[in-house]
């Protein structure tokens, strides 16, 4: 058990979030796409000397390199702006509403007026050589299980291009995001994944912020005592952070001497050496861009959504939901209401267990992809379930036909009228003599499975026996 | 409020609900005060929220670390002569201020590779937007190289705006008469602070070109292409920015690159024939400073009232369409403002030599081909056959009248400095 006090354990979290928007400068859409490319060009980077008069340390590392950047892009997804060979147009506004809504959802104070700045990076992933970046909320919170995490600033900037094997693709350049950054005020290794579910379920709460990989990603500063401070980036999931924080703390323990650095975190849950740490003197003005005023009445104009958490306790409440499955529902974004007004026959809970559970089970137990199920597979099978000419048994078989490319055949499922099934039954009872009652519900399961509910089945031979 | 507080000083400020503390930054915004928090960022912070302000530190500027310079034996020298514009400033980043870097220890500061090129003496003459330059700015520039040409200079280098740089580069072109060292105008479509600026590029590949070649003319040297591989010399008559803000803004129109210099190995690479270095002796043929000339260009819907303002003026370059026409018809009842503009033009004509230019910029004017163009030669409109860009022609206008004033409609067409191609390839 790791001592996190005793150790003088700081941490605070980064998360960049891309948003649901066109490009932040440019009139691009934010779309990233494997087009063949058919604009490229190459570009040479000169470190530039910093507020201090010497050249920043990250900067001069990579300048070190002296490299020769080639840029790759299709005309669809970046234009002059991206080139570095036009400067930026008016900032997006919609951007701006989001990072807003985000700041506000974080309880931050908003900047009266922002300004863009230019953020030096020479690593060639902006053409430019620096990335634009605003800072828009300061001073905000979250509340977590363990007391507040300060959050100490929340900005708005630009993506940089992606790296593919020795060049760069522009469709990711100038991407909108939003950059949250915490206080040193996680307190233990699950502390962090915590904060970072938190202020990834706020994210996620505007609807309108990229989903999927690679659209959000999560930065995690620690330090002990005597030891410098170490940035890991590149998590896979949340829920490798804990394994990740205790690794780096062994790793500075074992340290004789640290430096301030950025490091990756591997699949393993070990860090390795990307860069040193960036110094401050990387920042200046954009001076392309007027800063912008947040008035009063513009922030009225922000509506602010009910967190993905709120309106999950309102759906266990409203339809006696477990957490879990009311959770789900929301995480998968499914309108739970809607389906209920249409199939009022069928129960609640197996609706959302459907919805949800059923397509992770055609995964793992039939290992069927069940991203082909339309909205008119279920609407097909929902309708035949509320009208209960199929019985809840027969849903994952007809979801598995719509999955693997077949037609939804219910017709092996129309449910049995009670004679006979009846019928059926005693036939079943009198051939197996002396069975126990789960031997005969076996062999009534195999004629009947889908076609009758087990249940009734059940009292049926309970009778007969 | 903010008494006795300078750009970079520490201070606190506080608000009616906050508290912040941040470096004092230079902004021309009446209404917010700027600071540079401790995370690199700047806020505006509305003055009217503001309660108090109290100093922390004041600032103190390092000096920038001084650069020995070496002359350096079998290096040439090479002046370079600054008039401001993106190349030659860079951003003061606790401050906020944009100041021009123009000694030579600062240049060697920002272009380490230079001192091994070349010795370069540098000073400021003016520190200006380009479209703010006026033929007082030509002479005043071209009085300076006359200057570095005494102190045996080997060659000029002049950082420049971009935007007007090709007027600049075509008066220096005629003013500079006999002239024997070269004249190399760069500029800079990215700014220097940024790791991707053109100026590096532009700067080392022009001081190269004068180090290892024996041309000797004015031109242009900036980026060839998107890409940062080759820059080209265009030559000083015949060059016109063709963007707003690409790299490659910069055009040889009508004629062809002199040279080509590879980056960063700095190859060159002669594309025809070029001027060379001679024992000749420099002669300054100036501008009139009180000049005036008027640019018009044609234009649908155009009014005669639009020509009034000419009355006064000693020249006059008219921007036709095509191969060098003007609404001057009167075909039909909508058309009858065009006999007014024929009048204009021939009073004009009468008093002021006019001058045909084309607003296609590429290609030669033809005004023999249709009636109108005829009819614009027949009442004095001279240029006829020039391939000159409208910028050209507008200087070459005002050098003719500041030198030969007898004898404008005679030269306009003699090719003076390379401004005339006769034979046109594309």
């Amino acid at each position: 058990m790791i001592d996190y006090k005793k150790l003088g354990f700081k941490c605070g979290l980064e998360f960049h979030q891309q948003l649901e928007t066109h490009k932040l400068f440019c009139n691009c859409p934010s779309i990233v796409h494997d087009d063949n490319p058919s604009i490229n060009f190459k570009r040479k980077l000169r470190a530039v000397a910093g507020e201090t008069g010497e050249v920043d340390l990250a900067a001069a590392f990579e300048q070190n390199k002296d490299k020769v950047f080639t840029y790759e892009s299709c005309p669809t997804s970046s234009c002059m702006v991206e080139f570095d060979e036009e400067p930026p147009h008016e900032v997006n506004s919609e951007a701006l509403d989001i990072v807003l809504e985000v700041a506000l959802l974080l309880n931050c104070k908003i900047v009266d007026q922002i300004h863009f700045m230019r953020k030096t990076v020479v690593d060639g992933s902006n053409v430019s050589g620096f990335q634009r970046t605003a800072m828009v909320g300061i001073d905000g919170f979250v509340e977590t299980s363990k007391g507040k995490v300060k959050i100490s600033s929340v900005c708005l900037e630009e993506e940089a291009a992606k790296k593919v094997e020795d060049h760069y693709r522009l469709d990711r350049l100038g991407v909108a995001l939003v950059e949250i950054a915490t206080d040193p005020d996680i307190k233990d290794a699950d502390h962090a994944k915590e904060a970072a579910s938190i202020i990834g379920m706020i994210l996620r709460s505007t609807g309108k912020v990229k989903r999927g990989i690679g659209t959000i990603r999560q930065d995690v500063n620690v330090s002990i005592k005597g030891k410098e401070r170490v940035e890991v980036k590149g998590f896979q999931d949340l829920r490798s952070i804990p394994v990740v924080i205790d690794n780096e703390i062994m790793r500075q323990q074992s340290l004789s001497k640290s430096v301030p650095e950025v490091r990756k975190a591997e699949p393993d849950g070990s860090t390795t050496f990307l860069r040193p740490m960036p110094g401050a003197a990387r920042m200046y003005p954009e001076t392309d861009i007027v800063p912008i005023e947040i008035t009063d009445s513009k922030l009225k104009t922000i509506k602010l959504p009910e967190l993905l958490t709120e309106k999950a306790i309102k759906l266990e409440k409203k339809f006696n939901l477990n957490a879990d499955l009311a959770k789900e529902l929301i995480k998968e974004d499914i309108d739970i209401e809607s389906y209920v007004k249409q199939f009022s026959k069928i129960d609640v809970k197996l609706l959302a267990t459907i919805l949800t559970a059923y397509p992770k089970d055609l995964k793992s137990r039939l290992n069927l992809d069940s991203s082909k199920l339309t909205k008119e597979h279920y609407f097909e099978i929902f309708t035949l379930l509320n009208k209960g000419e199929i019985s809840k048994e027969a849903v994952i078989e007809l979801m598995a036909d719509a999955a693997s490319g077949k037609k939804i055949d219910a017709s092996r499922f129309k449910n049995v009228s009670e004679d006979s099934l009846k019928k059926e039954l005693e036939k079943i009872v009198a051939k197996n003599k002396g069975a126990s009652l789960n031997a005969l519900m076996g062999e009534a399961m195999k004629h009947f499975r889908g076609k009758a509910d087990g249940q009734r089945i059940m009292e049926i031979l309970k009778t007969l026996i | 409020m903010l008494k006795n507080i300078l750009p970079g000083d520490l201070i606190e400020v506080t608000t009616l609900d906050n508290k912040f503390l941040g470096k004092y930054f230079a902004s021309p915004d009446k209404n917010h005060l700027v600071l540079k928090l401790d995370s690199g960022y700047n806020i505006g912070i509305k003055k009217n929220k503001i309660k108090g302000v109290k100093m922390v530190k004041k600032f103190n500027k390092k000096p920038v670390p001084k650069v020995k310079l070496d002359i350096k034996k079998g290096l040439k020298n090479v002046s370079i002569l600054h008039t401001g514009g993106t190349i030659s400033s860079a951003v003061d980043y606790s401050t906020g201020g944009v100041n021009p870097h123009f000694t030579p220890e600062e240049l060697i500061a920002m272009f380490p590779e230079i001192k091994e090129i070349a010795n370069i003496r540098s000073r400021l003459v003016r520190n200006m937007a380009s479209d703010d330059m006026r033929f007082a700015h030509y002479n005043i520039l071209a009085k300076e190289i006359e200057k570095e040409v005494k102190k045996a200079t080997q060659g000029i280098i002049i950082t420049h705006g971009t935007d007007t740089m090709h007027y600049t580069a075509a008066a220096l072109s005629f003013i500079l008469e006999d002239l024997n060292v070269p004249v190399i105008l760069i500029g800079a479509q990215r700014s220097s602070d940024r790791g991707s600026s053109d100026a590096a590029m532009n700067f080392i590949c022009a001081t190269t070109f004068i180090a290892k070649t024996d041309f000797c003319d004015v031109a242009i040297c900036m980026h060839k292409s998107e890409n940062d591989d080759f820059c080209v010399i265009i030559p000083g008559t015949k060059a016109r920015k063709m963007h707003t803000s690409r790299r490659d803004a910069f055009k040889v129109v009508n004629s062809s690159n002199i040279a080509e210099i590879s980056y960063p190995d700095c190859k060159i690479n002669f594309l025809g024939k070029h001027k060379k270095v001679e024992d000749r002796k420099l002669k300054l043929k100036l501008l009139k400073e009180n000049l005036k000339i008027g640019l018009v260009k044609a234009h649908p819907q155009m009014f005669a009232e639009e020509l009034n303002v000419y009355e006064k003026f000693n020249g006059l370059v008219l921007e036709g369409t095509g191969l060098g026409h003007f609404p001057i018809n009167k075909i039909d009842e909508f058309t009858s403002e065009h006999s007014k503009i024929f009048n204009k033009i021939k009073t004009l004509a009468n008093k002021m030599p006019v001058v045909m230019s084309p607003q296609t910029i590429f290609g030669r004017l033809q005004m023999n081909v249709y009636s109108p163009g005829r009819l614009i030669q027949e009442i004095g409109v001279i240029g006829n056959y020039s391939d000159m860009t409208p910028e050209t022609t507008f200087i070459k206008l005002a050098w003719l009248l500041s030198n030969h004033p007898k004898e404008v409609k005679e030269m306009m067409l003699e090719n003076l400095r390379g401004e005339l191609t006769k034979r046109l390839l594309e």
